[in-house]
């Protein structure tokens, strides 16, 4: 469809042009015809001109002629008159035309001049036959006065008898004054010549240039290269009949019409040439008028049609951009609808995963209940089936909180909430979840940290904690018992000073997926399903939501699998390190200055290495106990020792509770030697304090667990004694609970009941309000406030309670009970007075924790 | 796109309408004859002009004109040319017709060769020119050579000097070398001509004479006693016969030996009769003006190695040099303008211009002569002082003009006795005057 489309335009172009040229070589026919008309109309009218021209210059020397030979047939008839004509004749002086009169009386050979001279006329030559007015006319001669002349001849008559001839000499320098001072410009030559002869006698005043060619014929012919015989031919036989001769001829290098005009029956000619430009002037200037009109014409033609193509290139290109814009909005909304039809498949998905998820456990707990009832009496199944309906509402839970949580994910409203975090807490908090669960399902669990410079940095811990938890839990989920889990912190190059670049690395030998899973590994509600992990509980968003988090914090998540061989998810990420203030004074003051490192794993020993390499103690390793003893003798024997030593348990040849005895013999009892280790230390703690071991930390190895234990053991306590759990204990408490539910009202009465505490309950935040302002100063311990409930809710509640002007009521602890649990709540209850904020369902050990805090 | 086109369209509307309005009818009130007066002065000047060939340019015609248009701009004024040119050695020469027309004051400046400088100087047909400003640049050989009874009545735009252009390529083909003495040039003839060049000296009939003057005066311009020599020539206590006669009896030897063909001597023109054979290497030998070499109506692109060199002497190569140069008729109709054309052609200018465009030696001393390859060695020769005039205002006795014609009777047939009686005649009728 576009190939002809295409095809038709450049047809239409090509029959366009096609006619555009036709037009030009019609015009340009039409217009040479008229140039070429004008042209030879007046090349004709010049040649024209030149012709009057010529005949008027001809005439005119004609006229000089008649006259002179009427004036000397007046001399000769007034001689007549006289008895003596010779005195006439020396009366006459010489004049500027007639230089010499002079008379031979008939029967005479001499005669005399008016110059008084004798006159012959041996050197005139009448032979030619030219007359005058029937006088008759010699050939042309150079005279005394060096000027070319002519003597005309007239009989003198008395009556009927010829008594002598009078001979008057005429100069041809007397036809100056009658000749043009310009002809056509001065581009034009004009040579009068005898025909005779051949020679040019007089070349007028301001006629032609300052040439060659002035000589006669010859000359002229050679001069200006007309040397083809027929034409010199031709022209003898015009001039023997006295003819006029006008042709073209090129003359150096231009066309030029060269005139040969005769003068009184071709006695003499007017000889020359003019350039045919000279002449034709007027024809050029009318033809180069219409050129340049027609050059004008053709420019506004070309100058309208390039704006006519620009024009319509400028609207076909709109016309394309529009079309190309139509398209992209086509396709996008093709793409909205798709995206739209997908939300609405995936609402329709997700309300079905929902049901099913949530039915699920909500199914397991209201048959549990069921059977409750009908075994209540039965102490064991009763604690049985609560302990699978706990189970069941705790996934229930945690399916409502992912869900919540994609949704803001997905609105965008999730705000990290940075602060400050050591990689110590964060692996120990994480290894303190998976650990057990890894365990639970007999799988060795390893967490290796290496590269990492700085482990005091800037992030959201509790959002990076939940990536960890989501990829390491779903690593324990899909990975069979006795499988193995690697959990790696790497510390990549960093790309600026001020961030640290890290890479976790979540690995297992599991059951690993397919390729079209991974495609959408990360896609909400979406689980691997096979026979085997469709008995894995989950709500399939928690990779949706770890991506989202993790692209939140700028980061990037890959994974890589294999079915049956495992699972690789690598997250990397840059996280500001924070403003370490090297606390050097800390070993110093604990008197640590150098240390030894004993560990199979030379990456191990090379992280402590480089976590140390600020504070100021030397850290030596050692890959063996042998090594460790060596080491630890020679540093004794140079004087100096070492002032801890961390030792791995498992080593090959000399486990670490060996090496420890060992070291013992050689090191005083002040020197702590630490068990850094990434195995449950109980089943050997006993054995390990024996061998003289001080106390135990866990890999992967921090500074800051380090400083931990070295002050522990500075303390005098032992270094892993546990702390003695605080009770929080809420006896003999009293709270006043707002609660708008009378079931959660009745479960938070039951747990104070049990845990020995009483309560008051008050369904709105107005009626809480004036309980408390009619409450004697201490009757409630704290306030227990639901968030939303009718009549006032808890936030304007805690408000109008801190104003109040009663005792107790600033300080009065107030503590948020609510459903609402996303940071924003937390925010707002913290903003509106309350002093903690807790997320229903209420977990009985937090809440004695968190009131414990306030008490 | 729309309304740019309609704007275009506008403006070529606006356009139209204002040529259109601009468009008049003619005022029938108007004069439309052109009544500018055309009164420049034209000032006529008398000078010669060779036949032409056609496509050839001549040089030193060119840089004469070029000295005429700087006066006619300067001056604004018309330098209108006359000319004449005899057909056949049977007409009038040009000095003939030139007599005639400044005896006639038929012109107001003459171009003039020595003969006709002395003879109208002497009859007082020239005006004075020694007040002139380009006078005071004068080389002193021209102010000498040209002052006639006190006045200095020509004053030429080039010194013109004459060599022999002898074709280096034949003379080399038959191992000669350029010669010095007479004795060596008449070898070097008899060599030509025994090897079959019919006639090794291309002459014609107005230039026969410098071999005259280089034998006759060579001792007397070149000497220690110039101006007794000329003062005894003046008074007649010495014969210019006795100075002139081995000059003649030398040519006489030529002739008579068939160096120079004597009969189509005498009817040649200059350049015109000799000239073809020289250039188509049939004679080696030629005798022309310095400005021949220059110019390509002459010899100024010879498909050879041409070389000017003086003529043979006892004194060696001796160039020889009569000075032409321009007059103004006594009774000039503008007589006034013509002296003032004078000046300015005559101008240090105005010969640095001609100078650089035909390339000869220039009669100012300011300006620094310029010559190609060919005229090294005569210019060498001038440079070094070593020359013989062809025409010296200080003999009574016109010299260029006379000589011509006795050498010219010499080669119709007259006998060099004649011709000294000749001579010795003329000096009489010269001491007379």
């Amino acid at each position: 469809m576009k190939k002809g489309h295409i095809s038709n335009i450049l047809n239409k172009g090509k029959v366009f042009i096609s006619l555009i040229i036709l037009v030009f070589c019609i015009l340009g026919a039409v217009v040479f015809f008229i140039a070429k008309q004008i042209s030879e109309e007046m090349s004709a009218s010049a040649i024209e001109n030149l012709s009057e021209s010529l005949e008027l210059i001809s005439s005119t020397i004609e006229t000089v002629l008649y006259k002179e030979a009427e004036f000397q047939q007046l001399i000769a008839d007034e001689a007549a008159t006289f008895d003596d004509p010779e005195k006439l004749i020396l009366s006459y002086n010489q004049n500027s035309t007639m230089t010499k009169i002079s008379l031979i009386a008939a029967g005479e050979q001499t005669g005399i001049s008016n110059t008084g001279d004798i006159f012959t006329t041996e050197e005139l030559d009448f032979s030619a036959g030219f007359k005058i007015q029937n006088l008759q006319v010699s050939k042309s001669y150079l005279n005394d006065m060096g000027t070319w002349a002519y003597t005309m001849k007239c009989p003198i008559k008395k009556g009927k008898l010829e008594i002598a001839s009078l001979y008057i000499e005429y100069i041809y320098d007397s036809f100056d004054q009658a000749m043009p001072d310009k002809l056509y410009n001065n581009h034009a030559t004009l040579y009068i010549m005898d025909a005779k002869s051949k020679r040019f006698l007089l070349k007028p005043k301001g006629i032609g240039e300052r040439e060659a060619g002035h000589l006669n014929l010859d000359d002229f012919y050679n001069a200006n290269s007309i040397l083809e015989p027929q034409i010199q031919t031709d022209i003898a036989e015009y001039i023997e009949n006295g003819d006029n001769v006008m042709f073209y001829h090129k003359i150096k290098n231009e066309d030029s019409l060269i005139y040969m005009w005769s003068v009184n029956d071709g006695s003499l000619y007017l000889i020359g040439y003019v350039p045919v430009t000279a002449i034709q002037r007027e024809g050029s200037a009318v033809n180069k008028n219409i050129f340049f009109v027609v050059a004008i014409m053709m420019i506004a033609f070309f100058i309208c049609c390039s704006i006519y193509f620009l024009n319509n290139r400028i609207q076909s290109k709109i016309r394309q951009e529009r079309e190309h814009e139509r398209e992209i909005y086509n396709k996008q909304l093709a793409e909205a609808l798709q995206t739209a039809q997908i939300a609405n498949n995936s609402k329709t998905t997700f309300l079905s995963n929902m049901s099913h998820d949530i039915r699920t456990p909500m199914n397991a707990i209201l048959g549990f209940t069921t059977l409750l009832a009908k075994d209540a009496d039965n102490p064991d199944k009763v604690r049985e089936y609560l302990k699978k309906i706990t189970a069941s509402g705790q996934h229930l839970l945690s399916l409502i909180n992912d869900i919540l949580d994609i949704s803001k994910i997905e609105s965008g409203k999730v705000a990290l909430t940075i602060g400050e975090f050591t990689l110590n807490d964060l692996v120990t908090s994480v290894d303190a979840i998976i650990r057990p669960a890894a365990k639970a399902k007999n799988q060795t669990f390893f967490v290796t940290v290496v590269g990492i410079k700085h482990e005091y940095l800037i992030g959201d811990e509790t959002r990076i904690n939940q990536i960890l938890i989501n990829l390491l839990s779903n690593a324990v989920k899909y990975t069979p018992e006795g499988g193995h889990i690697w959990f790696r912190i790497i510390g990549l190059e960093q790309h600026s000073s001020q961030f640290e670049h890290i890479r976790i690395e979540v690995e297992d030998d599991g059951y690993g997926m397919t390729p079209e899973y991974l495609s959408i590994i990360f896609d909400s509600f979406t689980r691997e399903e096979n026979s085997t992990t469709n008995k894995i509980q989950g709500t399939g968003l928690g990779m949706a939501i770890t991506k989202n988090i993790v692209e939140l914090m700028g980061g990037t998540i890959e994974v890589s699998s294999k079915v049956n061989v495992g699972s690789l998810f690598t997250v990397d990420l840059e996280l500001r390190i924070q403003n370490e203030t090297v606390d050097e004074n800390f070993w110093n003051t604990h008197g640590i200055f150098r240390i030894l490192a004993v560990d199979d794993e030379e990456a191990i020993c090379k992280n402590i290495q480089i976590l140390m390499e600020d504070s100021g103690v030397k850290v030596d390793i050692a890959f063996n106990g042998n090594e460790a003893l060596q080491q630890i003798q020679d540093v004794y024997q140079q004087g100096d020792q070492y002032n801890v030593i961390l030792l791995d348990w498992q080593m090959p040849d000399m486990n670490g509770i060996e090496t420890a005895k060992q070291i013992r013999t050689v090191i005083s009892d002040d020197i702590p030697i630490l068990f850094l280790t990434a195995y449950d230390w109980e089943d050997i703690e006993a054995e390990a304090l024996r061998a003289g071991i001080d106390g135990f930390f866990a890999k992967p190895f921090f500074v800051a667990a380090f400083k931990e234990k070295i002050l522990a053991f500075h303390a005098g306590r032992h270094i892993d004694d546990i702390p003695q759990q605080n009770t929080h204990s809420l006896e003999g408490k009293t709270f006043l609970v707002a609660e708008d539910n009378e079931i959660n009202a009745e479960i938070l009465s039951e747990i104070l009941s049990v845990e020995g505490a009483s309560c008051e309950i008050a369904v709105n935040g107005q009626l809480v309000l004036e309980r408390f302002q009619n409450a004697a100063p201490g009757e409630f311990d704290a306030i227990l406030m639901d968030v939303q409930m009718p009549v006032m809710n808890g936030y304007e509640a805690t408000k109008a309670i801190r104003s109040l002007q009663c005792e107790d009521a600033k300080n009065v602890p107030i503590i948020a009970m609510t459903a609402n649990a996303f940071a924003e709540d937390i925010k707002e209850a913290l903003h509106s007075g309350m002093n903690a904020h807790l997320s229903k369902p209420i977990d009985v050990a937090v809440l004695k924790e968190t009131i414990q805090n306030f008490l | 796109m729309q309304k740019p086109l309609k704007k275009i369209a506008v403006l070529l509307t606006i356009g139209a309408l204002t040529l259109t309005a601009c468009g008049q009818k003619p005022d029938i009130t108007e004069n439309l004859a052109d009544n500018t007066k055309t009164d420049k002065k034209q000032i006529l000047l008398f000078g010669p002009m060779e036949k032409s060939a056609p496509n050839a340019s001549n040089t030193a015609r060119t840089a004469h004109d070029l000295t005429v248009l700087m006066a006619e701009e300067r001056l604004d004024l018309v330098v209108e040319y006359r000319t004449y040119t005899a057909e056949n050695y049977q007409e009038k020469t040009y000095d003939e017709v030139t007599l005639d027309r400044a005896r006639h004051n038929m012109d107001d400046l003459y171009l003039l060769n020595p003969d006709v400088i002395h003879t109208l100087g002497i009859e007082g047909k020239l005006a004075d020119l020694s007040s002139l400003d380009c006078v005071k640049n004068l080389r002193d050989v021209v102010k000498t050579a040209n002052t006639v009874n006190g006045k200095l009545v020509a004053i030429p735009q080039e010194v013109v000097a004459y060599g022999l252009f002898v074709n280096k390529d034949m003379f080399d083909q038959y191992d000669l070398q350029l010669p010095e003495t007479p004795e060596e040039f008449m070898e070097c003839c008899r060599v030509f001509k025994e090897n079959g060049i019919e006639t090794p000296i291309g002459a014609n009939r107005w230039w026969l004479e410098t071999f005259v003057f280089a034998q006759a005066f060579a001792d007397l311009y070149n000497g220690d006693n110039t101006d007794a020599e000329i003062a005894a020539l003046n008074s007649g206590e010495a014969k210019y016969s006795d100075y002139l006669r081995p000059g003649f009896e030398y040519l006489q030897e030529l002739i008579d030996k068939e160096y120079i063909d004597a009969k189509t001597a005498y009817t040649y023109e200059a350049i015109e009769g000799e000239g073809p054979d020289f250039m188509a290497q049939k004679t080696p030998i030629v005798m022309a003006y310095w400005g021949a070499a220059n110019t390509d109506t002459a010899y100024g692109s010879p498909d050879f190695n041409m070389q000017v060199i003086g003529f043979p002497s006892n004194r060696g190569q001796m160039p020889v040099i009569p000075i032409t140069g321009y007059g103004v008729s006594a009774n000039a109709e503008h007589l006034e303008d013509s002296m003032d054309v004078l000046d300015v052609i005559l101008s240090d200018e105005a010969l640095e211009l001609y100078s650089q465009t035909n390339r000869v030696i220039s009669p100012s001393k300011n300006v620094a002569s310029n010559c190609i390859p060919a005229l090294k060695p005569l210019n060498d020769r001038i440079e070094e002082g070593i020359y013989v005039l062809a025409s010296n205002a200080n003999l009574k006795m016109e010299q260029w003009g006379n000589i011509c014609l006795l050498v010219r009777n010499l080669l119709n047939g007259s006998s060099v006795d004649d011709c000294m009686a000749k001579l010795d005649q003329l000096q009489e009728e010269s001491l007379q005057n």
